[in-house]
Order: C-alpha cells, then structure tokens, then sequence
C-alpha cells in the first residue's frame, strides 16, 4: 500500500527549481566562460554568469531566512543512523526490489545520504563556488581590500573551476538518484507538487 | 518496420542539417594570400587582365569605406569585380535563368582578418552553376576554370600597381555605365 | 557600496534579457555595406574669428620685408623676450630627452633608429624638421636665440615651408623639389606669414610629425597626413566635423614645453578626471586626464583598467586609411642599382615607396593590428655608440614593464623592423653620410664605405672598415586614431583562444586556454565516471526489475 505525505513546502519547491535552472545556467554560461566550448559568445556568457550569480544570491538571502524562520534548516543535520542501510539499498537492495529503507516524513523529508550530500553542497561546494565567484567577480578591487599580494585569479579561477566541477557531478548524480524513489518518479513528483509517495 | 523507417527518416534529416551547415562553405570559398592585401587585390586584376576569354574588370569596391563614411571601423575589404560578355551574354538572353544577374559581375573579395593575414574570397561557380542546368552549368564551369587562374600568383614577378579607377566608374564601385561592367 | 550598483546593474541586464534576445544582438552592418561608398566633401567648419587680443597684422615690428628666417625671429622677440629661452629648454629645440631614472640621453640627437638612422652628419637635411635656423653641424650654437623658429609652429597660411638641405631655413627663393621633379616651391612670404601667426594648428604639427621616417605616415603609425581632416571613425575626437581637437587640445603646453612625449610615456595614469581649479600633476595628454581611470558604465570594464591600456581596446587599429604606415626598412638593399646599371625606385601595389636605390626597400601595411606588450612608458634606447650584439635583433628601444609592475599596462604597439649597418668589429650600429650633393654622401655617390666612414667620423666614433648589416626593432606605443566607442575591442577579440592577446604572458584571462590542464582533464574525467556510473546504476535496475517482472 502506498499513501502520500507533504514534504516540500511551496517556497522550497519554488526555491529549488529557481536554484536548479540557475545553477544548470550557470554551469553553462560558466564552462563557456572558462573557454569549453562557443554557445552564447564570451560577451554574453560572462556577463550571464553575472547576473544569474546575483539573482542566486537573493534567492539564497530568501532561502536562509525561510530555513532559520521556520527551522527547516535542522533538515540538514546529518546522522549516522541508516547510513549503511541506505549505501546497502543503493549497491544492492535496489537491484533486487527491496524496500527502501528510509520513509521520509514531513520532520525528517532527507533520508541520512541526502543529509550528508546536501550538507556538503551546501556548506563546501557552494560555499566554494560563492568565495572564488565573489573575488573573480570583484577582480578590480583586491587592491582596495589588500588583498591583491595574496590572491592570483589564475588560483581564484582554479577553486572556481574545481567547484564547478564538484557541482557537475552532483548534478549529475542528483538528477539520476531521484529516480530511486517508491517508483522511478515519486521524488519528482515530490518535488513537484509537494506531497510524495511513499510505502 | 516502424524502426527501419524511423532511422530513415532520422538519417535524412542528419544528412539535411549536415547539408544545411555545410552549404555556405561549399557556396564560397576562402584561401590565405601570400600577399599583403593591396598586392593581392592588383595581382588578382593582373590575372584577371590576362586570363582572356573576354575577361575584364569592372569594378573595384570597398564595403569597408561606407561603414566608415557612416562613422564606423571596420577590417578593410576590397571587392575585384570583374566581367567576362562571352559568360554572361547566353545567360542574360535566357529569360529563365536572367535572374541570376545578380551574380553579376563576377566578385572576388579580398580582405583582412584579425589574425592579421589577408583572405581571398570567392563564390564556388561550378557547384553553383549545376543547379541552374546545363547551360547555365556549363557556363559557370568555365568561370570556375578561370577563376582558379585569377589565384594562382607568380611570386617571382613584381607587384603590379592597384587599378583603383575603372574606365567610366565612379571611385568605390562599378557604375552601369562602366563599359566592362555587366 | 559597489555590491549594491552591481545589483542594480545586473538587474538592468536582466531586464535587457526580458527584453528578448535582440537587446544582445549586434547590429548588423548589412545596410552600410551594401550602399557604394559616397564621395562627400568635408564642409570646412566656418573659422572663427580670432580671440586673441592682439592683431599682428596691426604691429609695426611686423610691417617689414623680412629677408630671413631668424630676421623674423628677431622681431618677435621684441615683444615676446622670453619666448625663446623657453623654447631652447624643449626637445623640439634640442632634439635630445634625458631619461629621469637612469639619466640616459636619448633624443633624436644620440639615438640611431631604424628608419633615417641619425641625422649625425646629414644636418641640413634632418634640420628641416629642427624648429630653429642653420643646424648645419655639430658646430650649432644652440644659444643663439634668433634661431629659434618661430614661425613653423605659428605659422596659420600653410605656406611656410622648409626644405632638406636647408639646415632648416625656410625657402628663401623658388627652388625645384626634390632636384629634377619639375615642381617648384615657392618662396615664403616671411612678412605675411610672420604677420598672421597664431596658435599651433594640426598643419603646423603634422608638418614634421605626420611624415617621420622620410613619408607620409611612415613612422609612427599612429600618425599622418590623414589626421588632417579626419573623420569621426579614424579619431573620434579630432574628427572634423565634431569634436575637431587640435593636437594641442590634449598636448597642453606651458612655457613651450609640451606635454606627452613617447621617450616617458604615461602607460599607467591613476585616478579620476582632472578637475579645473584642482592641482593637477596627471599628465596632460593621457586619456585618462579627461576621463579618469573608471570611464566606463559596467564596472567589469573599470576592472581591466588595471592591467590594459586605454588604448590596447579603443584603437582596434593603427594606420586606419590607404596612407597605411610602414612595417620594415631594409638598408642592405640601397645601392642595389635597376636592371640598366642605374639608380631605379620603385613602388608598392597601393602606390607607396617599395624600393629606392638610395634608401632601399620597404614593407608598408594599412590597417595595421598592433604587436601588444607589457610597457612600464619606459624605453631604454640604443645610443650613439653602444654595443651590439650581431647575432640577435637589436632592440632599438627595449620597452620597460611586465606582468608584476603595477605601473605596467598592456599596451599596443607598433613594432617597425629594420635592416641597418654596423661596424662588424667595434660592434656598434654605425652613422652614416647620406643626404648631400658632397662625394661621401651615399645618396649621391652609392658607396657605403665612405657613407660609414664620413658618417662614423662627424660623430666621433671609431670605425674599423668593416660593416654589415644587422636586424633590428623599434617598439613604438600607439596612442593616436582612437575610434568611436562602438568600435572597440569585444570581449571574445582577446578572451578567446587565438585572440588579440595571446603572445601576452604572466595573466590569468579566462576564455584564452589559460586553464589549469590538469584539473580540466580531472574535473571532466570525474564527470565522465558520475555518469557512466549512473548509467550502469540505472541499466543495472532497469534490466532487473525487467527480468524479474
């Protein structure tokens, strides 16, 4: 039997998929930027990058004060508990057609693996990414800050790029893990109009 | 079935959208000069001159001076027009392929890149041509001949001197009154 | 403060995004190019009436029939009594700039270049360039004041005209030039010259500066004849019918001493616009003493002031018309007599000079892109005498700055290749006699022997019997011919693999392949393995849920 419970509130979906379509965005601008392929034209890419970058940033201002206001930010706690369990689902239960073995509910909505991944996107690859973005973007004023004996843009850009990489790969593996839900679209689904379906 | 017909149909349209892409670089063509670009324009017209078959210049033009005159730079361009009747007659007489007076005179451009060299461009007459029939195709297979002699340079030979005014023609393109202009 | 103007910035962008994609798109040219180009006159801009308060028509020091040069001189000074102790402290008088950190004298008068050489030994020729009467040899006394001139820098009537050969007298009589051509200069009328004098117009400068090297446009490359009357695309400040600048509007001068010389170049001005009334100690002719070092709207453009020269983005070119400018001098080819045994000239597709027995032979070039390098505004210069090294280019001047100097931009230059004599034993690049009617003078008489030996011997230098010919370089800052805005650089013309800056070492540009190689193939690599690990994960499923239902 399967039944269904409230998960992502209407600001968090609207949050995430603003935030997926920029960061999407941002990975393309931002490649074209770093010279990996021709698609919007240097101009345009660069000055893309800037202006989704500044539009993530307001929509994280919105995100952090709607995760400390209503203390969903306690979602991202990690723990130990089922960690193995979930890894033994991923490598093996799911080939059999085991159940899953975390059941989200609306308190604890990430199971112990998202906790943890979203957890490190959030406070080291993003954080990352913001850092090196932010001194990249105010490359003019090192001198003003007294920063500029400190800092190369050849190592902002190199932290930049590894980031951005880190990101690619999450994305990548972000975009195929929800299709492991109850059914292949369950997490999307969740993802979508809120309530998900669970076992 | 359904997939022998659904990969036709996919292959047709690789092929279409390849064609589409390729199209303008089979159309035109483009080859380094050796030569810096006011050389080159005057040892294209010293071959043009030479080439016979009723070949004659008709025109030199520079897209380049109206943007400039309009207050703006632009990399020079130099356009060779030039014009063979033993060509263009048969084809003017024909009413069904007279539109294709707009190819006419026929133009080689030469012109500067940002990498600093000098590029030759030139309209690839023979494939161009064998759309139009055979007269037409026959036609244009000649110009196609001659406008590989236009290219082919003697280094060992002096730099000719630009002919910059052509007999009748306003300075900076070929008029109707020019006498070798088509 | 910045963060919060960026915003708003990127906010407009955004909006500029909304707008649709045209809001980005370049505007095509089609039109213009489809248009013939239009042979339109410059309407003359009606001359204002002079503010001076004075009338030197009106002036009985002036009502003379002056027979001479420094007779001129003479009355001006009457009146103006300081004028030419001011001039004779200014290069223009001494032909000679002293380098204010190594003390080195450079100078017309102590470097050899590559193009004329030196004009050691070929005064009367040189001198015609000299603002001052009768430089004839090293026995000029450069303290007499009545050989200043005043008039080639005042003269308004465009008939004051001075001649090689002449040590810098004006035409006195009606004389053949150049000997044998058949056209003839006529005699200045000193009285009326002197009598309409007025303030240094793009004429009186470009007499000299527009034709260095012995040609039109042929040295700077920056500058020629076509700055006469140019139009808004060539220069958009000295353009004729706008901003109609004179080369004095941002030369600024006092006390004859004018500002903006290429021996110390301001390469690296800081600050904002000089405001009136303010103490200014920019110099003058910078683009940055009227715009100051943030000129721009977008403040990602401000951010390259750092590093890149005004110029380096608003001079998409130099020698910008069909008097183009030229590239290399070859002096090993002079002497080489036409087929008939006899001195021959010859000239280049576009008209200009190709190859002259006398001189040798030329490359010239218009639209020319420039070389970039790192410049600090410091040259360190090839004097007279200096030693050579024969199995490399000679720099003629090796221009100072790098990546690491923060008083170094990326400058665009004109890099001129020279071909030129030295003496195979001493070492050093020689001085040679050409212009002159005399048996050593190698324009007269073919010979580079005595050329070398009567050259090497008016300027004191040793000089062994042996010459050859060694290739050099000289680096000249391109500053002049800015065009209009929307016809700078873009981004991609240097931020792109094989762009505009890609012999530019010692900074990080993204778009330009600077990447770290290594991470790129590791960050590719682990996305390429996430992948290919989610398709296995996924098929894995795929092909189990399939066997098993």
């Amino acid at each position: 039997m399967s039944e269904h419970i409230y998960v992502f509130k209407r600001f968090e979906r609207f949050w995430h998929w603003s935030q997926a379509m920029l960061i999407i965005f941002m990975m393309l601008t931002g490649f074209e930027v770093h010279g990996s392929y021709h698609l919007f034209g240097f101009e345009k890419a660069a000055s893309l990058h800037t202006v989704a970058a500044w539009t993530l940033v307001s929509l994280w201002v919105f995100a952090i004060f709607w995760h400390f206001t209503t203390g969903e930010w306690k979602q991202y706690i990690p723990t130990r508990e089922k960690v193995v369990a979930m890894i033994q689902f991923y490598s093996i239960g799911i080939f059999q057609g085991a159940p899953h073995p975390f059941r989200p509910t609306t308190l604890k909505k990430h199971n112990p693996l998202q906790r943890l991944a979203y957890l490190g996107v959030l406070l080291f690859i993003g954080p990352l990414l913001w850092f090196t973005g932010w001194f990249y973007l105010f490359f003019g004023d090192w001198k003003a800050w007294g920063v500029d004996s400190y800092l190369s843009l050849e190592w902002v850009a190199f932290f930049h790029t590894a980031g951005a990489f880190m990101m690619l790969a999450f994305f990548i593996a972000h975009v195929y893990l929800t299709t492991t839900g109850h059914t292949p679209t369950s997490h999307i689904k969740a993802m979508i109009t809120g309530w998900e379906e669970v076992e | 079935m359904l997939k022998v017909i659904g990969g036709f149909f996919a292959g047709v349209v690789v092929v279409g959208l390849l064609a589409y892409n390729y199209m303008g670089s089979l159309m035109f063509r483009e080859v380094v000069s050796p030569f810096g670009e006011e050389e080159t324009v005057a040892r294209i017209q010293q071959n043009i001159q030479n080439v016979g078959n009723g070949w004659a210049l008709s025109g030199l033009r520079n897209p380049g001076k109206a943007v400039e005159a309009a207050g703006g730079n632009t990399l020079p361009v130099m356009m060779i027009e030039a014009c063979s009747t033993k060509y263009s007659g048969p084809i003017l007489k024909d009413d069904t392929v007279r539109f294709l007076s707009i190819l006419m005179p026929c133009k080689v451009a030469v012109y500067k890149k940002n990498d600093g060299k000098t590029y030759i461009g030139l309209m690839n007459a023979g494939l161009m041509g064998k759309m139009f029939g055979p007269m037409v195709g026959e036609i244009m297979g000649h110009v196609a001949q001659d406008q590989a002699k236009f290219i082919l340079f003697d280094p060992s030979k002096p730099a000719p001197e630009m002919i910059k005014g052509m007999p009748g023609a306003p300075s900076g393109g070929s008029g109707a009154s020019a006498p070798g202009g088509c | 403060m910045l963060p919060i103007r960026r915003i708003t910035l990127s906010a407009l962008a955004f909006s500029a995004l909304l707008a649709g994609p045209n809001a980005f798109a370049v505007a095509t040219k089609t039109d213009a190019l489809a248009a013939p180009a239009p042979v339109t006159a410059v309407p003359a801009k009606p001359k204002p009436a002079s503010t001076s308060t004075a009338d030197h028509g009106k002036f009985k020091e002036l009502q003379k029939n002056f027979k001479t040069g420094p007779e001129v001189t003479e009355a001006c000074l009457i009146c103006h009594n300081e004028a030419a102790k001011q001039v004779q402290h200014t290069k223009h008088w001494t032909w000679e700039s002293v380098d204010p950190k190594t003390g080195q004298k450079r100078g017309k008068k102590n470097i050899i270049n590559n193009y004329c050489t030196s004009p050691v030994s070929n005064e009367k020729d040189c001198m015609a360039c000299h603002a001052g009467y009768g430089w004839k040899d090293s026995s000029f006394d450069f303290t007499v004041e009545k050989n200043v001139d005043c008039l080639v820098c005042h003269d308004t009537t465009a008939t004051y005209r001075k001649l090689p050969g002449d040590a810098g007298h004006p035409v006195y009589k009606r004389t053949e030039f150049p000997k044998g051509s058949g056209k003839f200069v006529e005699a200045v009328d000193l009285r009326k010259v002197a009598q309409s004098i007025g303030k240094p117009s793009r004429t009186n400068c470009g007499a000299c500066h527009f034709f260095g090297g012995g040609a039109n446009g042929a040295k700077h490359g920056d500058l020629s004849s076509s700055l006469q009357h140019p139009d808004r695309y060539l220069d958009v400040h000295m353009d004729e019918k706008g901003l109609n600048f004179t080369c004095a509007t941002c030369h600024s001068t006092s006390s004859h001493q004018i500002s903006g010389s290429r021996y110390n170049v301001a390469a690296a001005v800081k600050g904002p616009a000089h405001v009136r009334g303010k103490e200014d100690t920019v110099n003058p002719a910078s683009c940055q003493s009227c715009h100051g070092d943030k000129p721009h709207p977008l403040a990602r453009l401000n951010e390259h002031t750092d590093k890149i020269a005004c110029q380096a983005c608003h001079i998409p070119e130099y020698a910008r018309d069909a008097i183009g400018t030229e590239r290399s001098w070859d002096w090993s080819q002079a002497t080489v007599m036409g087929p008939d045994g006899k001195p021959t000239v010859r000239k280049d597709s576009a008209g200009r000079r190709a190859f002259d027995s006398k001189k040798g032979a030329w490359v010239w070039e218009s639209y020319v892109i420039p070389d970039y390098r790192w410049f600090n505004g410091a040259s360190k210069f090839q004097v007279i005498g200096d030693k050579i090294d024969p199995g490399k280019t000679v720099l003629i001047n090796e221009v100072g700055g790098g990546p690491n100097d923060p008083d170094s931009r990326i400058w665009p230059t004109n890099v001129h290749r020279g071909k030129q004599p030295y003496d195979k034993v001493n070492l050093t690049l020689t001085l040679q006699h050409t212009g002159g009617e005399d048996d050593t003078a190698l324009w007269h008489n073919y010979d580079w022997q005595k050329a070398i030996t009567a050259g090497m011997k008016a300027g004191g230098l040793p000089y062994s019997g042996q010459y050859g010919f060694v290739n050099t370089e000289q680096t000249w800052p391109i500053t002049h011919m800015v065009a209009p805005k929307g016809d700078a650089l873009t981004c991609a013309q240097c931020h792109s693999v094989n762009g505009r800056l890609k012999e530019i070492k010692g900074i990080y540009m993204p778009g330009r392949g600077d990447n770290n190689k290594l991470l790129d193939a590791a960050g590719w690599i682990v996305a390429l393995l996430t992948l290919l690990g989610v398709i296995a994960h996924g098929a894995g499923r795929i092909y189990l849920s399939n066997r098993k239902g």
